[in-house]
C-alpha cells in the first residue's frame, strides 16, 4: 500500500441552508480544520450537494491537488454516492472520501449550539483522521451466468420463465407438485372480468412445455444453493435423484397456501358438511354443479369474508383477493341458480383493483344481501333445528344495523385467506433471504425495489412475497425477469470494492473466519494452508475481520487502523 | 462545571445507524454525548475497538445492532451478543465498571428508541462519573 507521505486533505462543511448552520457553527469547523494535520483547504458552503457545491469540491481537488476529501454534511446514507461521484469527476478515486454526519446525528437532534458545534468538530476531526488511512479501491467484475432457476411453476413462475426464455435465456423451473399451474389451476373464473382461469393457464402451459429454452423439473425440490450472484450452483432433487445446475439468478415464486378454516371454531368447518372453503366451491364450479353435501340444491348461499385474515388471533394482514372472489361467487351462484339468495358477510369491502369497484356495484345490483360484521367478532354457524326452513343458522353482530341477527343458509362458503407455505422458512434459508413477521419473503425495498431481495441474484415474485392477485403476480414476475435480463445483457456483475481479504502470509489457517462467515464466502486452501475470501460472495459485514486472532483478515474500507483513527478522532 | 461524559457509539449501518438518522429526520432531541462510528455490521466491532475507546478516555461505549433475527447479515448480531459477555468480563478485569460498555438493539424504524437509549446511557454514565483508565495503556500513535 503506497501512501503519499503527506496527505493533502480538503474539508468541506455544508450549511445545508440553515439545517446545519442554525445549530452548528460551520465556519468555526472550517477554521479549526485548517489546523489539523494534512488539511490544505477547508471551506463552508450553503449547499455542498448542489451542482455549484460539487463543482467547488472538484475544482479544489484539481487546484490544490487534493488526494483526500472530507465532507461534513448529512448522513452518508443520503449523499455519499453524490460526493463519491464528485470525486470521480475530478479524477480522484471515490473511496478517498469520508463523510461526517453533522445533520441527522448532530444539528437536527441537539439544541445547544456550543455542544452541537463541539460534537460536529469531533466528528469532522475523526473523519479527517480516518480519511488519511483510506485507500483507492477498484470495483471488480465477475462473469454473469445467463441461466435462471425459477422455484415454483405457478402463474408467477411460468410468467418469469417465459419472459426470460423469450429473450433467449435458459430457464429451469423446479416444481414440487406433479404438474404446473399452482393455485390458479384450482380456480374456475377470475374476478372482476369473469375470465376463465383455465384459459389464462392453458396458453402458458403449452408454451412452457414446448419452449426450447425452458426445462421443467416436476416433483423436484431445491436441496442446496451455493455461490453468489451470477454464479450459483444449485442441487435439485428430482424424484429421488440429485441434479446439479449452474445458474446466475434465482426467482422464488413459491406462492401461498390457504388458511385452515378449521382453526376458527365458531365457523364449524370440518364439523358441518355444508360449511365449505372457497377452494371447495371452486371445485364445484369447475364441475358445473353447486350442491349441498346431500346432493340438494342450496336455496341460500352465504359467503363469509376474512376467514383467517385481518384478525388479532390469526393473520393481521388483508389477503387482498377474497373480497373480489366473494363478489365473483355472488355472480356465479346467481347465474347457476337464479332462484337462490346470496348473503355476503364482510368486515370492510376492499375493492381497490382496476375494475373492482364497478364489479362491486354490479354485484349489489344482482340483489346480494350485504351484512357487515366486526373485526375479531366472526359470525358463529350452527346447524338449524327441525322447525327451521334451512340447513344452517349464522349469528352475527351486524354493524350497520347495530343488532345481533340470525341469517339462514343452506351452504356457507368461507373466504379463506392466504398464508405462507409451511416450507417457506426452509426456502428462505436455502436461498438466504429474510421473512417478515407474518412469514412472507422480504423484498429489498417495499416501494422502490419490490422484486429484489437482500441477497444479490435472488428475486421474489408472486404471493410468496405477500398476498397478491394474478395481475400483481404477473407484473412482479415480469419485473424480476427484466431485472435479470438487464444483468445478463451486461454480461458481467459489478462487485462492490468493499469486501474482506486475507493476508495469506499472516494467516495461521485456523479457519475461524470461515466458520464465522454467514455466506460461506471464505475458502480454505489446503496447499497454502490459508484461508481465502471469494470476493463476489463477500457481503462486507466484516465479522471475519473482527474474529481473526492473527489480524490477517482486512475488511476493506473498514480496516482496524481506519476505525482506530476514527476512535482517536472522536475523543 | 458538571461532568459531561464522552461516549463512543458503534452502530451497524443497516439498522442502528439508520435508526439514528431517523431520530434526526424526526427531530427527536437527545444529549450530544455520544459520537458515532459506523460499521457495516455490529459483528465488525472487534473487542479491541472498545478497549481502544476506553483507553483513549471514553467514559462509555455504546454498541448498537439490529434486533435478534433482523440482522442484515442474518446472524452477525448474535456474534456481537456473545462477544459482549466476554467483553464485559474483560473490562471488569481492567478495573472498569462493566456498565460502561452497553449493547442495545435499535432497528431502522426506532429513532425514538435510539434517542432514549442515548439519553439513558448518558445519564447512567454521568452518575458513574469519569472513567479511570490508568490500567489500559494508550495506543495512540505518535504524531
Amino acid at each position: 500500500m503506497s501512501r503519499p507521505p503527506l496527505p493533502r486533505i480538503g474539508v468541506f462543511v455544508c450549511n445545508c441552508g440553515t439545517n446545519i448552520a442554525r445549530t452548528v457553527d460551520c465556519e468555526e469547523i472550517a477554521c479549526a480544520a485548517m489546523e489539523w494535520p494534512g488539511v490544505v483547504v477547508a471551506r463552508a458552503y450553503k449547499y455542498m450537494c448542489s451542482d455549484p457545491g460539487q463543482e467547488m469540491i472538484a475544482e479544489e481537488v484539481r487546484e490544490k491537488r487534493l488526494d483526500r476529501v472530507v465532507v461534513a454534511a448529512c448522513s452518508p446514507r443520503m449523499h455519499e454516492p453524490t460526493f463519491r461521484r464528485a470525486l470521480a469527476s475530478s479524477g480522484l478515486n471515490p473511496y478517498l472520501l469520508e463523510m461526517a454526519n453533522i445533520r441527522e446525528q448532530c444539528s437536527w437532534v441537539h439544541d445547544d449550539p456550543r455542544a452541537a458545534t463541539d460534537k460536529a468538530l469531533a466528528l469532522a476531526r475523526a473523519a479527517v483522521a480516518r480519511v488519511v488511512r483510506h485507500e483507492p479501491l477498484e470495483k471488480r467484475f465477475v462473469p454473469m451466468n445467463p441461466a435462471t432457476l425459477v422455484l415454483g411453476g405457478g402463474i408467477a413462475g411460468m410468467t418469469a420463465a417465459l419472459q426470460l426464455a423469450d429473450a433467449g435465456q435458459p430457464v429451469t423451473i423446479v416444481e414440487r407438485a406433479d404438474r404446473l399451474g399452482g393455485n390458479v389451476a384450482r380456480i374456475d373464473l377470475t374476478a372482476p372480468h369473469l375470465d376463465s382461469a383455465r384459459e389464462l393457464l392453458l396458453g402458458r402451459l403449452a408454451r412452457v412445455s414446448m419452449h426450447p429454452m425452458i426445462s421443467v423439473l416436476l416433483r423436484a425440490e431445491l436441496e442446496q444453493l451455493e455461490g453468489y450472484q451470477g454464479n450459483f450452483t444449485a442441487d435439485v432433487a428430482v424424484e429421488g435423484a440429485s441434479r446439479r445446475l449452474e445458474i446466475g439468478s434465482v426467482v422464488v415464486c413459491t406462492g401461498y397456501k390457504e388458511f385452515d378454516a378449521a382453526r376458527v371454531e365458531g365457523l364449524g368447518y370440518g364439523r358441518l358438511p355444508d360449511v365449505i372453503t372457497s377452494f371447495e366451491l371452486e371445485l364445484m364450479l369447475k364441475r358445473g354443479r353447486i350442491e349441498m353435501a346431500d346432493g340438494r340444491t342450496p336455496r341460500t348461499v352465504a359467503l363469509v369474508h376474512c376467514v383467517g385474515s385481518r384478525s388479532e388471533e390469526y393473520h393481521g394482514y388483508c389477503s387482498r383477493v377474497c373480497c373480489m372472489t366473494a363478489l365473483k361467487y355472488g355472480h356465479e351462484v346467481k347465474s347457476a341458480l337464479p332462484g337462490a339468495a346470496v348473503v355476503d358477510l364482510y368486515i370492510d369491502m376492499h375493492a381497490f383493483g382496476k375494475g373492482c369497484e364497478d364489479f362491486y356495484r354490479k354485484t349489489a345490483e344482482i340483489k346480494t344481501l350485504f351484512l357487515m360484521y366486526g373485526k375479531n367478532a366472526p359470525p358463529v354457524i350452527r346447524p338449524a333445528g327441525p322447525k327451521d326452513d334451512c340447513n344452517l343458522l349464522i349469528t352475527l353482530d351486524e354493524k350497520l344495523s347495530g343488532e345481533e341477527i340470525e341469517v339462514p343458509a343452506d351452504l356457507v362458503v368461507l373466504m379463506v385467506g392466504m398464508e405462507p407455505r409451511e416450507d417457506a422458512g426452509r426456502v428462505a434459508q436455502l436461498v438466504n433471504i429474510s421473512r417478515d413477521k407474518d412469514g412472507w419473503f422480504i423484498e429489498s425495498h417495499p416501494k422502490l425495489d419490490p422484486v429484489a431481495t437482500t441477497t444479490d441474484g435472488i428475486y421474489i415474485a408472486g404471493a410468496c412475497q405477500s398476498p397478491k392477485d394474478i395481475p400483481d403476480s404477473v407484473a412482479q414476475a415480469r419485473a424480476a425477469a427484466a431485472r435479470i435480463l438487464a444483468k445478463v445483457a451486461k454480461g458481467k456483475i459489478e462487485v462492490d470494492a468493499i469486501f474482506a481479504e486475507v493476508d495469506a502470509a499472516r494467516c495461521s489457517g485456523c479457519r475461524i473466519c470461515g466458520t464465522m462467515c454467514p455466506y460461506g464466502a471464505i475458502e480454505y486452501d489446503e496447499e497454502q494452508k490459508s484461508s481465502r475470501v471469494v470476493e463476489a460472495s463477500c457481503k462486507a459485514c466484516g465479522c471475519c475481520a473482527a474474529a481473526c486472532p492473527s489480524l490477517a483478515v482486512r475488511a476493506r474500507h473498514f480496516t482496524d487502523e481506519q476505525i482506530f483513527a476514527q476512535i482517536e478522532g472522536v475523543l | 462545571m458538571a461532568f459531561e461524559p464522552r461516549i463512543v457509539g458503534f452502530l451497524c449501518n443497516w439498522c442502528s445507524y439508520t435508526g439514528a438518522d431517523l431520530a434526526g429526520t424526526s427531530r427527536i432531541k437527545y444529549p450530544p454525548n455520544v459520537r458515532v462510528i459506523r460499521t457495516m455490521c455490529s459483528a465488525r466491532i472487534r473487542p479491541s475497538f472498545v478497549l481502544k475507546a476506553l483507553a483513549e478516555g471514553a467514559d462509555g461505549v455504546l454498541i448498537c445492532g439490529c434486533h435478534p433475527g433482523d440482522c442484515h447479515y442474518s446472524e452477525g448480531n448474535y456474534k456481537t451478543l456473545r462477544r459482549q459477555v466476554l467483553l464485559k468480563r474483560l473490562v471488569a478485569g481492567y478495573g472498569i465498571e462493566p456498565e460502561r460498555v452497553r449493547l442495545e438493539w435499535v432497528s431502522a424504524s426506532e429513532g425514538q428508541r435510539f434517542a432514549e437509549v442515548v439519553a439513558d446511557m448518558t445519564e447512567r454514565i454521568r452518575r458513574l462519573g469519569p472513567s479511570r483508565v490508568e490500567m489500559l495503556p494508550s495506543t495512540r500513535r505518535a504524531g
